[in-house]
């Protein structure tokens, strides 16, 4: 109970010094979780949004596996970047391993199949009739599709929601790829490990505040945005 | 009279089974012509075929003058001479306004004529005050005349309706019929209309293609189909036994 007490004291002292190191620290989780997520939006919208409205041989076989992967564990998914990426890895020349790029890499693993998995159901809940109103309306083939999108965003905003959440709390694919070098790789979930380790349980502790705090700003900035879409929309009554 | 549709053994099958076989079928320019028959008839399949929604599987199919190929450029072109309306009208996220506008954007018109032809449709349908309202918390009679101004914010040669009164109440009913005669005489706009309602044929179309499991078993102007049907089939339909 001390502990926690002292931690959330901490945490606050932590927050109000502006420690240099720490703000680093919190930016570079915040650079390396939103490069990751919009490369994962980029690719993982279209894709989720063509395997739902294409069929083709083997889109349910895609399907299942992007599911799947929807659960990959983060430690796996840095484990695979880092064999990639290491000296004998097929990439190893790149010589990206233990830097945010090579982090940001395994967060795509991750967030990829979020995105596009859940991308993918949204836009499958669609009706044909959105489709068929679109085109009899004289909507070209594409025009017609971005209307399906735009009809299922509340689905893709949530995917992306979704998907922040676990990149910016992650911490097995940073600290496999990442290796929490100080000053270059360490990231909030890392640092939480390290100084846990350390034996700085209240320091740990302050930077899990932290943590909280920016998962909860920008959870506050997502449903912000979600509303500004949905001013028409109101939530279900239930009296 | 100018032939918009001419149709002939257009077939249709789900699996195994056959739901759609129209030996002939013209629509010509001008009418309304009425699609007549029982549910599950086919009247849907048919009027999806002939509004490019849903290829047939064999015979000759020639919409507003051309062999339909089913080559995208072609779908376009044609479908922008054509506007639908259904039973329960789909409406997009947003406002009646978005709705109303949605052709007019596709079809890049200036932003100006946009908002003037919005407004006119709406008031045409008696719908102007809801046009800051948003789409989906429409009424579902109020729904059908947001989806007719929106068919009609286009201007199409042809608007088809499928059922557009079916899920509304009678007064409502009637009100959308008075709406459907004043566009097929004020714009000479060419309507196909679906109904299992011959009352509601026979009020409004000037020709009637009965339809009786996937098959056209009675056709003519809508009057002599009332006063002297051929087909056994229609006597009975027309008697309420089906
Ligand atoms: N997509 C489909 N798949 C399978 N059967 C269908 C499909 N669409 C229509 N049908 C069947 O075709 C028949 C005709 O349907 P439809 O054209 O909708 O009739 P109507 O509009 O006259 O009520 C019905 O028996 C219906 O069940
Ligand atoms: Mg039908």
């Amino acid at each position: 109970m001390d502990v926690i007490g002292q931690g959330v004291k901490e945490g606050i002292l932590l927050i109000l010094s502006l420690d240099p190191e720490l703000i680093q620290v919190t930016l570079l989780s915040l650079q390396v979780s939103l490069s990751a997520l919009l490369v994962s939006g980029l690719l993982g919208i279209p894709a989720g949004t063509f395997l739902a409205l294409k069929d083709f041989a083997g889109r349910k076989l895609i399907l299942n596996i992007i599911y799947t992967l929807m659960g990959l564990p983060p430690v796996l998914a840095g484990l695979i970047v880092f064999l990639v990426l290491s000296n004998r890895g097929p990439l190893g020349e790149w010589q990206l391993l233990f830097t945010p790029s090579a982090m940001v890499i395994a967060q795509v693993l991750l967030g990829f199949p979020l995105v596009a998995g859940l991308s993918a159901r949204a836009v499958m809940s669609q009706r044909q009739e959105a489709y068929d109103t679109a085109v009899m309306l004289g909507a070209t083939r594409t025009i017609a599709i971005l209307s399906i999108i735009r009809e299922a965003r509340m689905g893709i905003i949530a995917a992306l929601t979704t998907a922040l959440g676990r990149l910016i709390a992650e911490v097995g694919a940073v600290m496999m790829v990442g290796g929490n070098i100080q000053g270059k790789t360490r990231v909030l979930t890392t640092s939480i490990v390290l100084e846990t380790r350390m034996g700085h349980d209240s320091r740990a502790l302050g930077i899990g505040i932290i943590l909280l705090i920016l998962a909860f700003i920008i959870m506050l900035l997502i449903l912000k945005l979600e509303k500004r879409s949905f001013k028409d929309d109101s939530t279900i009554q239930i009296i | 009279m100018t032939v918009l549709f001419k149709l002939s053994n257009i077939t249709k099958s789900y699996g195994e089974r056959q739901v759609l076989n129209a030996k002939a079928l013209e629509i010509r320019a001008g009418n309304i012509h009425c699609l007549l028959g029982p549910n599950g008839s086919g009247k849907t399949t048919l009027l999806r075929i002939m509004s490019l929604l849903t290829p047939n599987d064999g015979g000759h199919l020639e919409v507003l003058g051309e062999a339909v190929n089913w080559q995208p450029s072609q779908l376009l072109r044609l479908r922008r001479q054509m506007a639908m309306v259904t039973q329960s009208s789909f409406m997009f996220e947003g406002s009646v306004y978005y709705n109303v506008a949605y052709g007019l954007r596709a079809r890049k018109t200036p932003k100006k004529e946009i908002q003037q032809r919005v407004q006119e449709s709406l008031e045409l349908l008696g719908m102007s005050d809801f046009i800051d309202a948003p789409a989906r918390y429409l009424s579902g009679g109020e729904t059908q005349k947001v989806a007719i101004a929106r068919a009609l914010a286009v201007r199409p040669r042809v608007l088809f309706l499928d059922e557009p009164t079916s899920n509304i109440d009678p007064s409502s009913s009637l009100e959308i019929e008075q709406y459907i005669k004043h566009i097929n005489q004020e714009y000479t706009t060419t309507i196909v209309l679906i109904t299992h309602n011959f009352f509601q044929a026979r009020r409004l179309a000037q020709h009637t293609s009965l339809l009786w499991e996937g098959h056209i078993i009675e056709e003519g102007p809508t009057r002599d189909m009332f006063h002297n049907p051929q087909d056994p089939r229609t006597r009975r339909f027309l008697k309420g036994e089906y």
